[in-house]
């Protein structure tokens, strides 16, 4: 071995999922997204990291135009998901979505049962053909949001009388119930304790043998042992995007140095 | 590497407590080295015996690098040009840790060979091998202190030289011990120690590669002479 490198862990596919060009996002005023080009690979885990306020949860909110629900809000520049346009007229957001799930920074489960948080998208995508097929796909679902075990003798009690990281576990179980082929999830681990991080960290790792993930995470380490690219967002730029291995052992650009080793910069 | 501090000052303090620390096993086995070439060129035991029982405070620094960046790993979890410094931290004190074994062996020799008639220059050339060495060591010290890649690239190419001195000692050994069957117990401790110094300047050039690793992020490419022909070395004998 001719360098330390942490062991490249394998990638099965190199294909795009996901191409974004000269991509501009205003809030008003405020440029918050400045010029970013970058190609998310099928069946990859990549890493969003970067100061906050710099523009991460903006750009991930690109992916699946969940923008568009933000009135000030304005995108430019293109964004292809299989090599089509996800901003053309002609593309239902609510089937994009469906497409591309995400986990948001902050927990927001409907006001509905716990079973009823998980059965939803699957009804309405017409994923099971009856009730028995519909308990299986909760149960797995709740599964493999690592919260199975705290919720399955209370499936109906509301979503909301949840604690903040079982809130947050839901929302990775509804995500996931509908089965999308890219996830985009912003800081899905703030509220969790060091078993459910693990459990989601082994979930995302299972998740992309099929599927593209996004992760946006404040935890260096996370991003280091769950990615295999990494984007160092700065300011609304895109300063670095690599192989998270030579990120975290030999970053090329000072900005992205300073901020994971710590240091005033 | 970058100069900026980091946000939580213990951890620059941390860092530079290992770096201290290989200073200062730096600075033990370089007199070393000088003290054991010394004591078989002046037959001087004395001096053998400190470079002997000097070992020890070497051991116990390396010891005490290894258990400070275990706990460094532990808790700060470096990464990028931090992590390197670990890294490098840990290989450079196990190369002087090796060196400073290298140096005792030689002192133990000493004691062998004072009492053997002397071997005419071969303990003079000898110092002048070890003092080459020991200026490669202070360089690739320096180097790193200074994060230099190109101070280190210069010493692992005089690696070259010390290879040649140790060529030339391994015929010139040969060429006593034909001579005169007599010659061969001193000869053959005088061999392990041109040998030894040789290896002394592996670690060395090692040393000057982490430097380039460290302050690149790559490791150097291989390609320095090598100098070691003994291998294909025969003996005429007529
Ligand atoms: N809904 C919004 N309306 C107006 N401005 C917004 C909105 N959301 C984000 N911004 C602005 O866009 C910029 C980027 O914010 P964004 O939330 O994308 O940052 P972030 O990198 O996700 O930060 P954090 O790590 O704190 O979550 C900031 O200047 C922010 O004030
Ligand atoms: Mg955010």
């Amino acid at each position: 071995m001719n360098d330390m490198r942490m062991v490249e862990r394998e990638v099965d596919t190199k294909e795009v999922k996901i191409s974004a060009r000269d991509c501009q996002v205003y809030y008003g005023d405020n440029h918050a997204i400045k010029d970013v080009n970058v190609d998310i690979e099928d069946k990859t885990v990549t890493a969003f990291i970067g100061p906050s306020g710099c523009g991460k949860s903006t750009f991930l909110r690109c992916l699946n135009r969940m923008n568009d629900t933000i009135d000030i809000c304005r995108v430019e520049g293109q964004i292809k998901l299989d090599g089509e346009d996800i901003y053309d007229p002609a593309v239902d957001p609510v089937q994009l979505r469906a497409k591309v799930g995400m986990v948001f920074q902050k927990p927001n489960p409907f006001p509905k049962s716990i079973y009823d948080n998980i059965a939803y998208g699957p009804r309405i995508h017409g994923l099971a053909k009856n009730k028995a097929d519909l308990d299986v796909i909760v149960e797995k679902s709740l599964r493999r949001g690592a919260i199975w075990d705290e919720v399955k003798d209370r499936l109906d009690k509301p979503g909301t009388g949840l604690s903040g990281g079982q809130q947050q576990r839901l929302c990775i179980a509804r995500a996931v119930a509908t089965e999308p082929e890219v996830l985009l999830m912003d800081e899905p681990c703030s509220a969790l304790d060091p078993i459910a991080t693990a459990q989601v960290e082994e979930l995302i790792d299972e998740l992309r043998g099929r599927y593209s993930v996004v992760i946006v995470t404040h935890s260096m380490q996370q991003a280091a042992r769950v990615s295999q690219k990494t984007a160092f967002f700065h300011l609304g730029n895109l300063v670095e995007f690599g192989e998270t291995g030579q990120i975290f052992t030999n970053p090329q650009d000072p900005r992205t140095e300073s901020y994971i080793t710590g240091r005033i910069g | 590497m970058p100069d900026r501090e980091h946000i939580v000052t213990s951890y620059d303090r941390d860092l530079e407590t290992i770096q201290a620390m290989i200073m200062k096993m730096g600075g033990l086995v370089e007199a070393a080295i000088l003290d054991s070439a010394n004591s078989l060129e002046r037959r001087d035991e004395e001096l053998a015996e400190r470079v002997r029982l000097g070992d020890k405070a070497i051991d116990e620094l390396e010891e005490r690098v290894n258990e400070e960046c275990a706990r460094l790993l532990a808790l700060r979890q470096p990464i990028a040009s931090d992590l390197r410094t670990v890294l490098t931290v840990m290989k450079i004190s196990a190369n002087l840790e090796r060196v400073g074994d290298y140096a005792k062996n030689l002192a133990k020799r000493t004691s062998v060979l004072v009492q053997m008639n002397p071997i005419e220059g071969a303990s003079s050339a000898i110092r002048r091998m070890a003092k080459t060495v020991e200026g490669m060591m202070k360089d690739a010290l320096d180097a790193y202190i200074q994060r230099d890649p190109e101070l280190a690239q210069d010493v692992r190419m005089r690696d070259h030289e010390v290879d040649q001195m140790y060529n030339a000692l391994f015929r010139q050994f040969l060429t006593y011990m034909m001579e005169d069957p007599r010659n061969i117990t001193a000869c053959m401790h005088l061999h392990f120690i041109a040998k030894n110094i040789e290896r002394m300047g592996d670690h060395v050039t090692s040393i000057a590669e982490q430097v380039i690793y460290l302050s690149t992020g790559e490791m150097p490419e291989d390609n320095r002479p090598k100098g070691d022909s003994t291998p294909y070395e025969t003996v005429e004998l007529d």
